[in-house]
């Protein structure tokens, strides 16, 4: 199979997260449980892990790394955590469900919508320039389109937020592993971003940073293995957010992909990944029957298309017929397709990984 | 031999209260504590030997990381506490 839907999941992953799942089911129980080797083992593994993501992401220490099961539990916390009924929200209008939802969910909420044209940085952060002022509660934007894989211009948008004093949440979902992401640099509230797409990790993983001095409401209560007489949660991270048993062989492999995408570098992923797009992304608009979303360059290593003689799903179905995986539809993000006038059909998404091939391209072309 | 008992908020303070300390050569192994010496039910420590509390003082200030409370266990059941 040639697998084109990275931007879900990354099937294909390095060989080191799959021995590091495996050993850690085997030998590691649960953090704080115990005093006896798994139980230490895996209390190892887990700092190791939050450590590793701190460095890398510009997470304040390894405290405010939190392991979630995916971006979508990371984003309700944050989101959660800053947003109550009444506020106003200002978000992009290329949002996943996984931040609108949570906002809907909340109810009362006044949502300012940032639209821009797809591609146009410019357009997108000075609609934040406007869209954003102190009586604003949060902003969360995505950092890349998980339809069309056009990138915000978040350096601008933390810039707006810094200067309004208003909270920012970056949905890194599309973009952790693949571009430079750092809680740090854009001084951030929260990052989120799940484990099992550009990290390489598997499914069921996911991290949330979370900035200096933030307050997160919990999602979930229960136990931490710290200060059990306590019927409040504890106060400090990250017992605060990671009630329950942890998912120690998750964090197993997460840990091993991060080491993988460090190893390779972003630059280096990111150009491989763009390299792929825009080789697609030629090739298909040379064929002349479909609407190609990328800009005339590639932002990252997802690719949108609309077939002009064929509904998506049509197209779909016959490609994972003769081999190719690629998503078809609205890709949870109806707000993002009504945004760029794709609301009606859909698109096909093609999106990359590393392990991705020019030779692949070329069987894709030839298929279509 | 007389330790001294580091208390933390989390095991991933005691943690890296521990590795701060081992990566200055100071042996000081994370574990759980007496029940007692905490009133709010588990908890975690870093036991340091007497002899090393002035070197692991600095080497937790230096890393930014603070115990919750400061125990001298003298090797016979009995802890007092302290300050560092």
């Amino acid at each position: 199979m040639i697998y084109f839907d990275s931007a879900a999941t990354t099937l294909q992953k390095p060989e080191a997260v799959s021995r590091a799942v495996a050993s850690a089911i085997h030998t590691m129980t649960t953090p704080g449980r115990g005093d006896y080797p798994a139980a230490r083992q895996a209390a190892e593994l887990m700092l190791r892990c939050r450590t590793e993501a701190a460095e890398f992401f510009g997470a304040p220490e390894p405290d405010s790394v939190i392991l979630t099961h995916n971006a979508t539990h990371a984003l309700n916390i944050a989101i959660k955590s800053l947003v109550s009924p009444g506020d106003t929200v200002v978000i992009s209008g290329y949002e996943h469900n996984a931040v609108t939802r949570p906002l809907y969910a909340i109810g009362g909420v006044s949502i300012r919508i940032v639209n821009g044209r797809l591609f146009d940085p410019e357009q997108m952060a000075e609609g934040f320039r406007r869209a954003v002022d102190g009586g604003v509660k949060a902003v969360i934007c995505t950092h890349v389109s998980n339809v069309f894989g056009c990138a915000m211009p978040m350096d601008d948008i933390a810039a707006v937020c810094r200067e309004q004093g208003v909270p920012l949440v970056v949905d890194a979902a599309q973009s952790a592993g693949i571009l430079p992401v750092n809680l740090g640099r854009w001084d951030a509230a929260y990052v989120a971003m799940p484990g099992h797409k550009g990290l390489y990790g598997p499914q069921g993983t996911g991290l949330l940073l979370c900035g200096r001095g933030v307050r997160p409401k919990t999602l979930l209560e229960g136990g931490t293995g710290s200060l059990s007489r306590q019927q409040d949660m504890p106060d400090f991270l990250p017992d605060r957010l990671e009630a329950g048993t942890q998912n120690v062989h998750g964090a197993a492999g997460l840990l091993e992909g991060l080491r993988f995408v460090r190893q390779r570098g972003v630059e280096n992923i990111a150009r491989q990944e763009a390299n792929i797009i825009r080789q697609l992304a030629e090739g298909l608009r040379r064929k002349g029957r479909f609407q190609v979303f990328d800009g005339g360059g590639a932002d990252s290593s997802v690719l949108s298309v609309a077939p002009q003689w064929t509904d998506p799903e049509s197209l779909a179905d016959r490609l994972a017929r003769q081999g190719v995986a690629v998503r078809s539809g609205l890709h949870c993000a109806p707000l993002a397709h009504r945004t760029a006038g794709t609301a009606e059909t859909g698109t096909v998404r093609f999106s990359a990984s590393v392990f991705n091939t020019p030779g692949e391209v070329e069987q894709v072309l030839a298929l279509l | 031999m007389p330790y001294y008992l580091f208390l933390s908020r989390s095991i991933t303070h005691a943690q890296r209260m521990s590795r701060a300390l081992e990566q200055a050569g100071i042996t000081a192994r994370f574990f759980r504590p007496p029940m007692g010496l905490t009133d709010r039910g588990c908890s975690y420590a870093v036991r340091v030997s007497a002899s090393a509390l002035p070197a692991a003082r600095e080497r937790l200030r230096q890393a930014g990381l603070q115990p919750m409370r400061v125990f001298y266990d003298g090797g016979d059941g009995t802890f007092s506490e302290t300050t560092l």
